[in-house]
């Protein structure tokens, strides 16, 4: 199950902590390596046309897509059933993508609420400026996005894999993967007689995936790039919920925070609707949290103690509590996606958008996960699962736009993280706002002059302003 | 030698989650398992029957207790059978389960011996393998701590209260049923655990196991109502009223809590080692 408790969760922050090395909050990365041994399959491995590691929603994806296509499939999954070791709660902005490999998805699968409105709201410690979207749109199907819960979401995907033929196998942990002749070859499980062939193996366990790594696919990561996320599931009447929100049936709504809300932390927070719950959370940079030393957990008691979250979270009681890597600096921590016999997707490949207007995964991790099935097939067509055969998993990801959308938004996790992003701007918007809506009996000022002042006093030179301005351009705008 | 082993599924305590609202039992990802005295059975009757015996595993269940006999079969049971009654009977008494029990172990070969969890990890009566020994008219010793077998005859501890134990002989075929912590069950192998995946789980209904509903029909308890547990209450703290009235609003101010003061003694050895002898005199030490 996904829930951990706080003192389990203390644990998990200061095995991250001891992980990352707190020196300068850096993993010591660079230091070369020793390559890990390779080892092959004992004879007697039973043999498979496609291994799949991980029963997430890459994993699933890529299983169901492989497994379409007439080949023999194992998923593997290290928990009792998929979605058992995940972070319940999430906004899931694929169903479209789904909708082409599973149509009309959304009448079967276990989805909380469709979400409708979209809120971007910049805070300081009393202020909130928000940009709330809201549109009947995305309440007609295919829909844009669900929140989800994941342990019945991930459960649901997975046996649409096995309706279509994969063998799924729980409580099957793979400790490495196996060669011959610098081929990946087949997976070592941690059981007796634990090894299995595979002409393909595809890795989708997830962030900081132990398979790329082990198969020297992807380095250690700095702990600028990863992020920290906790966060609960509050149980809440499906009443209250549609009254607090402004929401009707089955509508749902996401809103991301930007600003104090996690203090001096680079970060922000979330909050989904389910159908009689809220998932909200706080993520926190990981070098950020250990150079201030903050506990994610108290973060995220300072998110819902303030004043613009506290009365929408009122009366929520606990269900869970969870805590998540998360890899945030997208580009810039892609792995190499393939290498002979073997392909990486989802979360284990970084493939998680997090730049300030976006906060997605699972759609990224289906469509790699697709694109992944797609490419064993492929290769069985032809018999050839040599690095240079497998190669085309890039192309179908460009395909897909996964690769492009990285590489378009390769600016943006260094500018969203920036101090001056993360508190100073929506310290400046929020003071501005106040000046604007503020009758005092003074001078009634324009905005200019108001911008300028915040400015001022915040003690922002101009040049980083349009330092940030351009990079702010480069990052969303062209 | 054959054995057979009777497991229940049982909730997994770790996906137990109760409703903070109603406080019912979320049952909605509730997983099932074998309970911890059920496995310990079984890993008993794997190292009894040797690589050469025959170990079959019965389970009284839904079709979704095919996990807890799938789970036998991938650390080695050579036989599962998964025994049901139809939906308008509801299983409430041991008795029930007792009965189907006994309906499909005489329906197979009878086995030497039959291994139960002592007790089960939910409802935990214990009644189940007593009352399976009495359909079966075989001798059956609970609480087991100890087994040895000695040819036709098994030597068993049994847990007795207040940490006594009881040496028993019996002659098979007997059913014990055997504490939680006397074995821990062996992990599968990857092989196994494909295998037991693969396998199909044969059921046995009413019919097959020569039954009527109405062999069922023992008395039970009904449930007619659920109500969420009331708080526990606190006591409150009342005053000795033998003491006069400014000691008792001290001990009320203090809710009772006295600090712990120590007394030095001074003086000879021989009159500190009096009074110590009257202080312990005092308090009943001796």
């Amino acid at each position: 199950m996904a829930l951990l408790s706080k003192e389990a969760s203390l644990a998990l922050v200061q095995q991250v902590h001891r992980l990352i090395g707190m020196k300068n909050g850096v993993a010591p990365h660079d230091a070369p390596r020793p390559r890990p041994q390779r080892n092959a399959p004992r004879p007697g491995a039973e043999r498979f046309d496609v291994i799949v590691v991980g029963a997430g929603p890459a994993g699933s994806a890529a299983a169901l897509v492989a497994a379409r296509a007439g080949l023999k499939v194992l998923l593997l999954e290290r928990g009792e059933y998929p979605g058992a070791k995940n972070v319940s709660g999430a906004a899931f902005y694929g169903s479209a993508i789904l909708h082409d490999l599973i149509p009309n998805w959304w009448e079967q699968a276990p989805v909380e609420r469709y979400l409708t409105r979209r809120v971007l709201a910049f805070m300081t410690a009393e202020t909130s400026v928000a940009i709330d979207f809201r549109t009947t749109r995305f309440a007609e199907p295919p829909y844009n996005g669900f929140s989800i819960l994941r342990p019945k979401f991930d459960r649901w995907f997975a046996d649409q894999a096995v309706a279509a033929g994969a063998f799924l196998l729980n409580a099957a942990v793979v400790d490495e993967v196996l060669w011959e002749d610098d081929q990946v070859v087949g997976v070592r499980v941690r059981r007796d007689e634990g090894d299995l062939r595979a002409d393909v193996v595809i890795a989708c366990d997830g962030a900081n995936s132990f398979l790329a790594k082990n198969a020297g696919l992807q380095r250690e990561f700095h702990a600028h790039e990863m992020s920290l996320g906790v966060k609960e599931v509050l149980a809440l009447d499906e009443a209250i919920i549609r009254e607090r929100f402004h929401l009707h049936d089955n509508d749902g709504l996401a809103i991301e925070y930007i600003g104090a809300i996690t203090e001096e932390v680079s970060g922000g927070g979330f909050l989904y609707t389910n159908r009689d719950s809220l998932s909200l959370g706080v993520i926190g940079q990981i070098s950020s949290l250990a150079e201030h030393k903050r506990r994610p957990y108290e973060l995220l008691e300072t998110f819902k103690r303030h004043p613009a979250v506290a009365p929408l979270v009122r009366g929520g009681r606990v269900r869970e509590y969870s805590a998540h890597i998360i890899p945030e600096a997208g580009w810039n921590m892609l792995p190499k996606l393939y290498t002979g016999g073997m392909l990486v997707a989802g979360d284990a490949a970084a493939l998680c958008f997090v730049a300030g207007l976006y906060l997605e995964g699972i759609n990224y991790a289906i469509q790699s996960g697709i694109a992944a099935g797609e490419t064993a097939v492929a290769a069985h067509q032809e018999r050839d699962f040599s690095a240079r055969s497998l190669a085309r998993y890039v192309e179908r990801l460009r395909a897909r736009h996964v690769i492009t959308d990285f590489a378009n938004y390769r600016h943006a996790p260094a500018l969203v993280n920036s101090p001056r992003l993360q508190n100073l701007y929506p310290e400046i918007i929020a003071a501005g706002a106040e000046q604007v809506f503020r009758v005092n009996g003074g001078p009634k000022r324009k905005l200019l002059p108001i911008a300028l002042e915040a400015l001022r006093r915040a003690q922002v030179s101009p040049v980083h302003v349009l330092q940030d301005a351009l990079q702010a351009g480069r990052s969303f705008g062209w | 030698m054959r054995i057979a082993v009777c497991l229940k599924q049982v909730p997994d305590p770790a996906t137990v989650e109760v409703d903070p609202l109603t406080a019912a039992l979320d049952t909605r990802r509730m997983l099932y398992i074998a309970g911890p005295a059920d496995t310990a059975a079984l890993e008993l009757a794997l190292r009894l029957a040797g690589p050469t015996g025959q170990v079959s595993a019965l389970c009284v269940g839904p079709p979704a207790a095919d996990a807890v006999l799938r789970m036998a079969l991938a650390v080695g049971a050579t036989e599962v059978r998964r025994l049901w009654v139809p939906p308008f009977l509801s299983l409430q008494a041991p008795a029930q389960t007792a009965l189907l029990l006994a309906a499909g172990l005489q329906r197979a070969t009878i086995p030497d011996l039959v291994l139960c969890g002592a007790r089960s990890s939910d409802q935990g009566s214990g009644q189940a393998p007593a009352l399976l020994a009495e359909f079966l008219d075989w001798p059956v010793v609970c609480d087991v701590t100890q087994i040895a077998m000695e040819g036709d005859r098994v030597r068993v501890q049994r847990r007795l209260d207040r940490g006594a134990r009881e040496e028993l002989e019996v002659r098979l075929p007997a059913v014990l049923a055997v504490e939680a912590n006397l074995a821990r069950l062996r992990h599968a192998s990857l092989p196994g655990l494909m295998r037991a995946e693969r396998a199909s789980v044969p059921v046995s209904h009413l019919e097959d196991l020569g039954l009527e509903p109405a062999d069922l029909a023992f008395p039970t308890a009904s449930v007619r109502a659920v109500t969420p547990p009331r708080p526990r209450t606190r006591p409150i703290f009342t005053p000795d009223s033998t003491r006069p009235a400014h000691e008792r609003i001290t001990q009320i101010i203090t809710a009772g809590v006295t600090r712990k003061s120590g007394k030095v003694l001074e003086g000879p050895p021989a009159q500190m080692a009096d009074a110590v002898v009257e202080f312990l005199r005092e308090r009943g030490f001796v």
